[in-house]
């Protein structure tokens, strides 16, 4: 895999839209992504976040263009991109739910196949979410929504992704467990992951990130700085702007 | 009716289940992997028999090099049946009902070819184990018996570790589970479909050599071991392999019963009995939850 300067961005969307039949859910889109970097991407229902994220793997007809280092992912093959460490965590989890955590764990890991490395990838999960170890032989469809949650990063977390994407991973969750995972995000983003967090509560997305992307109508409304946004009132002026 | 009789019956009933099982499962495992119900199962079954047959006495292989030729050439013809027939069909995005129409056209141009290049008398094979039944009080145990329990026993134990210990069993499940969540683990799901399709169609060649030496097979013994195979994978709770052999095994029990009652013409009668059992009592099979 060649390796791509250090000034240029990990993950690069230039011009990518999406449509389902004729309704263009996604229009024309730029995105980048710097190594280490945390950006997010807030909106309303349907703004067509997940339709960007999903355009961004490869799950939907797009065009424009991805490109991961400098190098164009290829269009329409989700394994290829995520074969390139580009690791979705889909919203609503996509978990396995009838196999076992492990089972789950194991196979985010799938292209790994020396034992001694998936071994260190388990370990780097359970101190991630401590809670996993202890519940590694049940169906991670039978655990609460905050652990399948916790289970769906760590699967992705075993393929020791280049850039991870998340789509609203507090989707339904106890606002307790949403800042445990939120803090494990911060922590992976801190030591060096790159990110990019879809999320519906602005709070949350705007302590975290350092660029926010604002999505309305499946356009950029606006790219903020969380730090020149410090209350609610600011952020809807820049909805209905 | 007498209780030496019903236990022979019983007996030659698993015997038989055991070989719908296995083509009950075959069906489970395709349509775990793509959603489709293949009907060319069959086919894989008749051809498991005729290459073993063709293996022996064309080409006068060894018993067990005729049969292990026609193994992998059956496994070969599914990955070529999903190459050329399912896959074209699966990447246009056509609707199922359209992919299954496919598997049975295959069916019939793979039975067609059978006759031209074959021909159309019934053949059978010679038994594993040349020796006298096993008697056990007055009921007849055949060795051919034993080696269809036990080899069809021994693949399900097989399968079962195949699915619950080694990564790519793991794989081919997830994608039963969900099939987008398998491609964002980088996980070739169209190899996975290529895998499935290979190692029913081994199944149902397994099927067929383990069954043909007690009775024949001919170029159109296909489709009623197929509707037998679908009928165990519906009692089974479609989708669930070991359910499925299950199945197998309580339609082949009922078959040999009823025809042991009420006679050999109502075989089918009391096949397409149970299915309809199934489908208006118990839709998700015997284990009951719906999919
Ligand atoms: N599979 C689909 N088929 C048709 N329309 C879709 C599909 N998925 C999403 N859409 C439409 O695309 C738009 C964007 O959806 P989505 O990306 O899910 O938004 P968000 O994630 O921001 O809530 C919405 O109008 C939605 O109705
Ligand atoms: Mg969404």
């Amino acid at each position: 895999m060649t390796q791509g300067s250090r000034s240029e961005p990990i993950l690069e969307v230039r011009g990518l839209a999406a449509s389902y039949g004729h309704v263009e859910a996604l229009s024309p889109t730029d995105l980048r992504l710097d190594r280490g970097e945390l950006v997010a991407i807030l909106g309303p229902n349907g703004a067509g976040k997940s339709t960007l994220l999903r355009s961004i793997v490869g799950l939907t007809k797009t065009r424009g263009e991805v490109l991961c280092e400098g190098e164009p992912l290829p269009r329409g093959d989700p394994v290829a991109v995520a074969a390139r460490g580009i690791v979705l965590v889909p919203e609503g989890r996509g978990i396995f739910g009838p196999m076992t955590v492990m089972e789950n764990l194991r196979l985010g890991a799938y292209r790994v196949r020396n034992g001694g490395e998936v071994a260190r990838r388990y370990e780097r999960v359970f101190d991630l979410f401590p809670r996993l170890k202890e519940r590694l032989h049940q169906p991670a469809g039978s655990m609460s929504g905050g652990e399948q949650q916790m289970v769906a990063v760590g699967r992705a977390m075993m393929a020791d992704p280049k850039v991870l994407l998340l789509d609203e991973p507090s989707l339904g969750l106890a606002p307790r467990v949403t800042v445990e995972i939120l803090e494990t995000l911060r922590r992976l983003n801190a030591e060096g992951l790159s990110v990019v967090l879809v999320e519906q509560k602005a709070p949350l997305a705007l302590e975290l990130a350092r660029r926010v992307h604002l999505l309305s109508l499946g356009r950029t409304v606006a790219v903020i700085d969380p730090r020149e946004v410090k209350t609610h009132d600011e952020l809807a002026r820049y909805y209905f702007a | 009716m007498s209780g030496d009789l019903l236990m022979q019956s019983l007996v030659s009933g698993l015997a038989i289940g055991c070989v719908y099982g296995l083509i009950g499962i075959g069906f489970c495992v395709i349509y775990n992997a793509s959603g489709i119900v293949n009907f060319a199962q069959g086919a894989f079954v008749m051809l498991g028999g005729m290459l073993t047959h063709v293996g022996l006495k064309t080409w006068h292989l060894p018993y067990w090099a005729a049969a292990l030729f026609a193994v992998v050439a059956v496994a070969v013809l599914g990955v070529v049946l999903e190459r050329i027939v399912v896959r074209p069909l699966w990447r246009r995005k056509a609707p199922v009902f359209v992919m299954i129409l496919a598997t049975l056209a295959a069916q019939i141009v793979i039975e067609r070819l059978t006759f031209l290049l074959v021909d159309d008398q019934p053949k059978t094979l010679p038994v594993f184990t040349d020796l006298p039944p096993l008697k056990l009080g007055a009921v007849a145990l055949s060795y051919q018996t034993l080696w269809i329990v036990a080899g069809s026993l021994a693949i399900v134990a097989g399968l079962a570790v195949f699915f619950k210990s080694t990564l790519t069993g793991k794989a081919m499940r997830a994608c039963a589970i969900d099939r987008e969540a398998a491609l964002l683990q980088a996980i070739p799901v169209s190899r996975m479909l290529a895998l499935a399709f290979a190692l029913s169609a081994a199944l149902g060649a397994v099927a067929g050599i383990l069954l043909t030496p007690t009775q024949y097979t001919a170029f159109n013994v296909g489709v009623p071991f197929a509707i037998s195979g679908f009928i165990a994978a519906i009692i089974g709770g479609f989708g669930r392999p070991f359910g499925a052999f299950l199945g197998g095994l309580m339609l082949g029990v009922v078959q040999s019963v009823a025809i042991l009652s009420l006679g050999s013409g109502l075989k089918s009668a009391a096949a397409l009995s149970v299915l309809l059992v199934f489908l208006f009592f118990r839709p998700a099979g015997i284990f009951g939850v719906a999919k």
